[in-house]
């Protein structure tokens, strides 16, 4: 049996990612994963002044920062020690979902899709095609997503001020309230969205698809109607399972998320007593856990840091880079963050299997997690998350003279935690604030959970996994290694200490020999 | 009549890029088909296989494809310890990359404040710079006398991020070699020659002297919340933001993101005084006139501003 070992640069990941794989007979047998650039935010925002976290964490991320902001308002909230009103949430609520909507279809369709017009797929039937549709700012489906996302994301800028990079979320609440007609303006972009999405990606009214509940239900939908076929989901499933991306990236099977959209206290959307919209919560087996934030710690027995061992919660965390020469066995500058001890996946589909969406449930129960799963689970969830969207306004609108911030009194001064959904998963800011200045802040992006290297039993990250029996037909053009990588939608530039300054020939990535 | 375009990312985190794919009629993708700009790798966008990626970089630095336009996104990276380990691509620092394309190309284009003069990270420990300035010190990854194949310094397209519209139509300038006016750090004048203050719609509050001490309260951010709108040069106020709006016309402070310095040290969201005067007044006002204005100002605000009814 021969060993090789290819090095393979990513690209549509956001950012850069290097994989080191070792391959034999064709097919993955072990994976390490590097990203290759260190920002050091978190040590550059120690010292600063605590608000100064809702200009700078943004500025982590150019496709999240919405998301950021969120997370850093949040843990402010906390160390003030103030509940905001229902309006600052639902304002809060919506930018972030609206955020999410553009970042599932653009990476589904600009970074996902495209690699189905991938010269490895030339000789299948449908690739002309594929290429008519998906080619990088050429194909039909990829100007509509460039055409269409940023008309929904006007609404964070009716908000907000701008996308990407405002700050309108503060401790308490958020900095203004939208007149009625600036509302009223944002639902109509919502249902001009909604037209689109229904006609261009799912083929159907999202009534319809809310109505697709198991993989049995689904494939009955796929014949229903032509254009379920015809639309982007359609061509998801259809290349996904001709090329075998159904069968390939299974992972960790042990999903992780931190709650999506943070309830109101009032609102036609609650039930019960539930804090989220979509539960937070952790999977394991099929067996599903109330999300408990102490169960969080990070190693870094394979990343290029030092002063602890085994794993240490967030709150605790330090960022203290050592010098990689002679690091043997350290091979990343991420850090390894594990829920109760192990590996967690995150992401679009860990957040529906976790808030019992039956369809995804369904899947993962009878054929396990793929990626073809995870991206279906990206592709769909703007018709999860569009009607709450929708919904929120109209309370808005309802309910406008009402406060949209508490003010806090006093200095901030204490602990917080900001855990949210990303679109890419669970996120977490933990902030030591004392006197209104910041005396620690640690993050955990959705990245660095699902890209994370080895920890302090050896046990590889989600994806070093998920890459495991993964075929490498081409070393040069290694698409189906990238399918199983882009599933996870992959932010590189999020994870705020991901570094391997020996990755390329000094060879002291090569764990596996080779 | 086409030109090529290469676009890079160095210590950046993608908003550049997100800004420009907001860009409104033409968008993105027309403006790069109306220009007549092939755009041979975007690292977000394009699918070439790595190898031929590889191919396509090593043609671009070595002479055998010419380039028309580099576009960098992102700070120059220099640390630890000026080896740009802490940015690699391939194993080699990603600024030796950027430099030798940057030395082909016929015009450099920096997207964003951090590919300009350094943003975050400057004088922290990654040692971030501009491609052509270090804070609004001359000389970055390139020499200050540096020149492109037009014979141009780079250009910098300030702003954290970029404006989607100055990007855009800087792109279509090079495209047909328009006159690109730089003003004294290389910004193009008719994009920056405005402040950010100018079609503030809180301008009235800024005229009466009607003050925002707390967020949402609505008035002038500029007297207490930091707001950098009359110090620094920029298009938000009169060419939007997302076809709709600008930060302080949603009650957050202009943070100052076209200004060589920023980010400054200085809390963001505070305003330093002097006995409730700001430090820093509008760009060339003189102190006592502005006092005396400003004091009589605030005798006059009419009460619809200091009650806030109005609709800004």
């Amino acid at each position: 049996m021969s060993r090789v070992i290819c090095d393979i640069p990513l690209n549509r990941v956001e950012g850069d990612l290097e994989i080191r794989v070792a391959v034999e007979d064709g097919g993955i047998v072990e994976a390490w994963s590097s990203g290759t650039l260190y920002r050091g935010f978190e040590n550059l925002l120690t010292g600063r002044a605590a608000l100064d976290a809702l200009v700078i964490t943004p500025r982590i991320c150019g496709i999240c920062t919405t998301t950021h902001l969120n997370a850093a308002a949040r843990c402010l909230d906390e160390v003030a020690g103030i509940v905001p009103p229902d309006n600052a949430i639902r304002l809060r609520n919506i930018a972030l979902l609206v955020e999410h909507v553009q970042s599932d279809v653009r990476q589904a369709i600009l970074m996902f899709l495209v690699d189905f017009a991938n010269p490895a797929y030339a000789g299948r039937p449908w690739f002309d095609e594929a290429s008519a549709r998906f080619a990088p700012l050429a194909g039909g489906s990829a100007l509509e997503a460039i055409r269409e996302t940023k008309k929904i994301l006007e609404i964070i800028a009716i908000l907000g001020g701008q996308w990407p990079h405002s700050s309108f979320m503060v401790p308490g609440g958020v900095t203004q309230m939208p007149n009625i007609a600036e509302l009223v303006a944002c639902r109509a972009l919502i249902g001009r969205f909604r037209q689109w999405y229904e006609r261009q990606v799912l083929g159907c009214a999202v009534a319809e698809w809310e109505a697709v509940d198991s993989l049995d239900a689904l494939e009955a939908w796929r014949e229903a109607a032509p254009s379920h076929g015809a639309g982007d989901l359609g061509w998801l499933l259809r290349l996904g399972t001709d090329t075998g991306v159904d069968r390939i990236g299974a992972g960790v099977d042990h999903f992780l998320s931190f709650g999506l959209a943070e309830m109101p206290r009032e609102s036609i959307l609650r039930r019960g007593a539930e804090t989220h919209v979509f539960a937070a919560g952790s999977v394991r087996g099929g067996e599903c856990a109330p999300l408990d934030g102490e169960r969080i710690g990070e190693s870094i027995a394979a990343s290029h840091y030092e002063g602890y061992e085994g794993l240490r919660h967030p709150r605790e965390g330090i960022t203290r880079p050592r010098a990689p020469d002679g690091d043997h066995g350290r091979y990343s500058y991420s850090k390894a963050p594990r829920y109760a001890g192990e590996p967690a996946e995150t992401g679009p589909l860990a957040e529906a299997v976790v808030a019992g969406d039956p369809l995804f449930a369904d899947w993962i129960a009878r054929r396990g997690p793929s990626a073809l799963a995870r991206e279906a689970a990206r592709l769909t969830r703007p018709a999860r998350l569009l009607p709450v969207i929708d919904a929120w306004l109209g309370e808005l609108i309802r309910h406008h003279e009402e406060p949209f911030i508490v003010h806090p009194s006093g200095m901030l001064d204490g602990e917080g935690a900001g855990l949210i959904n990303a679109a890419r998963g669970g996120l977490g800011h933990w902030a030591k604030i004392e006197c209104n200045r910041i005396a620690r802040y640690q993050i955990i992006t959705p990245t660095a959970w699902n890209g994370s290297p080895r920890d302090d039993a050896g046990v590889p990250g989600p994806w070093e996994a998920a890459l495991i029996g993964t075929p490498v037909r081409d070393p040069g053009n290694p698409v189906e290694a990238g399918h199983v990588i882009r599933s996870f939608d992959p932010c590189l530039v999020c994870t705020v200490h991901a570094f391997d300054p020996r990755s390329g020939a000094s060879g002291t990535l090569r764990l596996g020999g080779g | 009549m086409s030109i090529n375009a290469y676009w890079m990312q160095c210590g950046a985190c993608g908003g550049d890029t997100m800004s420009f794919l907001s860009a409104e009629n033409p968008d993105a993708a027309e403006v790069l088909a109306t220009a007549g700009i092939d755009l041979l790798w975007h690292p977000s966008l394009s699918n070439l296989a790595p190898a031929r990626a590889q191919a396509l970089t090593d043609a671009l630095c070595s002479g055998a494809i010419a380039l028309d336009v580099l576009i960098v996104e992102g700070a120059l990276v220099f640390g630890p310890n000026g080896s740009g380990g802490f940015d690699l691509k391939g194993g080699r620092p990603k600024k030796d990359i950027a430099a030798e394309l940057a030395r082909r190309a016929r015009y450099v284009i920096a997207a964003g404040t951090c590919a300009a003069y350094g943003g975050f990270g400057r004088g922290e420990e990654i040692d971030a710079r501009g491609l052509q300035f270090t804070g609004s010190e001359p000389g970055g990854l390139l020499e200050p006398d540096f020149r492109s194949g037009a014979g141009l310094p780079v250009i910098n397209l300030a702003g954290c991020p970029v404006h989607p519209a100055v990007l855009r139509s800087v792109l279509t300038a090079v495209a047909m070699d328009a006159p690109i006016p730089l003003d004294a750090i290389q910004r193009p004048a008719d994009w920056y020659g405005t402040l950010v203050h100018q079609g503030c719609t809180r301008n009235e509050y800024h005229e009466y002297r009607v003050e925002e001490h707390e967020f949402g309260e609505k008035g002038c951010l500029f007297f207490h919340m930091g707001c950098h709108g009359p110090l620094v040069g920029g298009p938000c106020n009169k060419t939007l933001w997302n076809e709709h709006s600008s930060k302080p016309r949603a009650g957050v402070p202009c943070f100052g993101c076209t200004d060589p310095d920023f980010p400054q040290h200085a809390p963001f969201f505070e305003t330093r005084n002097i006995e409730g005067v700001p430090l820093k007044l509008p760009r060339g006002v003189d102190r006592a006139h502005y006092l005396a204005y400003k004091g009589m100002a605030a005798a006059a605000a009419p009460l619809r501003l200091i009650e806030r009814k109005t609709g800004v």
